[in-house]
């Protein structure tokens, strides 16, 4: 995967660059880890011995409890199914529409749209928080603020950067597939979910990933409509625990380390997924 | 006829869009109209907005305590810390652009904090800046140096808040890794050829060729940048200390919705945006400049 220009620079060299260069990657990304370590040290470690001097700095005793406990503080499996029930509806809304959208702009042709879809792309430099308000104000006045509503109904009108995506994707697939399958009598709705999407799979892994992804993590927009805990996603529930009186260090790093599993679940089974979604923004992508 | 308007591609691939459309207009076209209205208004959020004319940005710029160290803020936030991410992550890129053993275990061990939510790591960076028992003043003890007051103390509160977004510079790593490996092989034998030794090839080939990568991870990084929420929401709380950590977007947000000073909120926000479309007229006024496309040359 990597490396085809090394060759040239690397040509000449001793086998002491080498060494050097993975000593040093070694110690900076250990270093870069490193706070996570110190969070399941902490997470691990009794109340009391947290705060020893000098301090530990890797697990040495185990108090799985302390998630347990910490789960309790949170309710953590009730706000950990509110998650899971967010993120699993607006990952569905964002893909399908977007899916929808994606097919419109680059495979039907018809006037205009070139301009819509610049306007897409152009809405993605508008900062988030213009719309905040004011659509806050259309939320809260039919109703709907301390629900999940204005969370969910967002991620039906797709999502530009994954039309941008959806775009890129489908115009390395021939038109040669789509006239074929005119021929044979489908319409516009049948070459997209029988012939364009089918080929896309690829495309639609990655924006399942960085869908679930964006709204796992999403803080701002819980945080101003839900006033009821029992409604709370698990990042306003974390962000609150860790300001919470009283709140122990160790329970507190058990439930965030809880809060991160699924994520890093899902990193280390689709790794290259995360990365192609990253890659779209190069030309050529990462190979 | 009422079949054939059916059928038409027009028809049939606005009836595609029309989602896109309809959040197009609600989520984009709306707020912006609107929002000139709103911003010359006093308004709770609850109430009906009053028309005060431009009272609010009178407010803002001449009695407001916490405005302009919060522009300040955010404009040296997003100067220090989008730069300094795109240099390191274009020297891990290159590091990691070769064969070397372990090679993917490094590349995953340096996205690894991109990929955790950003309420986790802010929650965690919070304990590691803690001054007493915190990692960050831990690891200054071992070396002999005497702890910091990283949260408090106004001189290093934001470099705390930009030390977390250097965390995250392994998407930059990514996304320069990209740009590396599509620069092709027989560019580089030729600068050989030529005689060029690995910093003029690195400087007159590396660098001119990933020029446009460089240039749209600035523009987005930067974007990004000027509305970081999380971090100071989360770890200065009141944009303290003595406002050096009052980003804009917190702040906005802070008016709005604990304030209750809708009105304000929003007038705060037009500067917010006037400030991201002013960086990216000039970012891309002076991109002629520096960037470097191929095609150009033809």
């Amino acid at each position: 995967m990597a490396g085809n220009n090394v060759t040239v620079n690397m040509r000449n060299k001793s086998k002491v660059g080498p060494i050097i260069r993975f000593i040093f990657l070694l110690v900076l990304s250990v270093s870069m880890i490193y706070p996570v370590l110190w969070m399941i040290t902490i997470a691990l470690e009794s109340s009391g011995s947290m705060f020893k001097v000098p301090p530990e700095w890797f697990p040495h005793e185990f108090h799985w409890s302390n998630f347990i406990e910490g789960a309790k503080k949170v309710e953590f499996v009730h706000v950990f199914l509110n998650s899971l029930a967010i993120s699993v509806i607006v990952t569905a809304g964002q893909v399908v529409s977007s899916l929808f959208i994606g097919y419109g702009i680059s495979r039907i042709p018809f006037p205009g749209r070139k301009l819509w879809f610049y306007l897409f792309i152009g809405s993605m430099m508008l900062p988030s928080i213009v719309s905040l308000i004011p659509v806050f104000y259309v939320f809260a006045k039919v109703g709907l603020f301390n629900t999940w509503w204005p969370i969910l109904i967002p991620a039906f009108f797709g999502n530009p950067f994954f039309v941008f995506l959806c775009r890129q994707f489908y115009s390395s697939i021939p038109y040669s597939y789509d006239e074929a399958a005119k021929i044979d009598g489908a319409n516009h709705l049948q070459i997209m979910m029988r012939v364009i999407v089918p080929m896309s799979i690829p495309l639609v892994v990655t924006m399942i990933i960085l869908s679930f992804q964006g709204s796992w993590n999403e803080y701002l927009t819980p945080l101003v409509y839900l006033q009821d805990q029992k409604l709370w996603p698990l990042s306003v529930a974390v962000a609150s625990f860790s300001g919470a009186y009283g709140t122990t260090w160790n329970h507190f790093m058990a439930v965030n380390l809880l809060y991160m599993l699924p994520l890093l679940i899902l990193f280390f089974v689709a790794q290259k997924y995360f990365m192609q979604g990253l890659g779209s923004l190069n030309n050529s992508g990462l190979k | 006829m009422k079949k054939s308007f059916w059928k038409k591609d027009g028809t049939i691939g606005y009836l595609f869009i029309l989602p896109g459309i309809l959040g197009f207009l609600f989520f984009v076209a709306y707020p912006l109209l609107s929002s000139v209205y709103f911003s010359m208004t006093k308004w709770s959020g609850f109430d009906t907005p009053k028309y005060i004319g431009l009272a609010n940005f009178k407010y803002m710029f001449m009695t407001d305590p916490t405005f302009w160290p919060g522009l300040k803020a955010t404009i040296l936030y997003a100067l220090i810390s989008v730069p300094l991410g795109l240099v390191l992550g274009l020297l891990l890129a290159m590091l990691l652009n070769k064969n070397l053993a372990g090679i993917k275990i490094f590349r995953t061990l340096f996205y690894l904090p991109v990929v955790l939510p950003i309420v986790a790591t802010s929650t965690l960076w919070l304990f590691v800046y803690e001054p007493q028992f915190g990692l960050a003043n831990n690891v200054l003890k071992l070396f002999g140096l005497n702890p910091v007051e990283w949260l408090t103390d106004s001189r290093t509160a934001l470099m705390s808040l930009i030390v977390i977004a250097l965390w995250g510079v392994g998407s930059n790593m990514i996304i320069f890794l990209g740009g590396l490996q599509s620069v092709p092989n027989d560019v580089y034998e030729a600068a050989e050829i030529d005689g060029a030794g690995k910093f003029r090839s690195f400087f007159n080939v590396t660098i001119p060729l990933i020029t446009p990568t460089l240039f749209l991870q600035l523009i987005t990084g930067m974007i990004g940048a000027f509305q970081t929420f999380v971090q100071p929401s989360i770890l200065t709380k009141d944009g303290g200390p003595d406002f050096s950590t009052m980003l804009l977007n917190f702040s906005i947000y802070k008016n709005a919705f604990q304030g209750q000073d809708f009105g304000y909120a929003i007038a705060q926000v037009w500067v917010l945006f006037v400030l991201i479309i002013l960086f990216t007229i000039i970012a891309f006024k002076s991109s002629s400049s520096f960037v470097y496309y191929e095609n150009d040359s033809k």
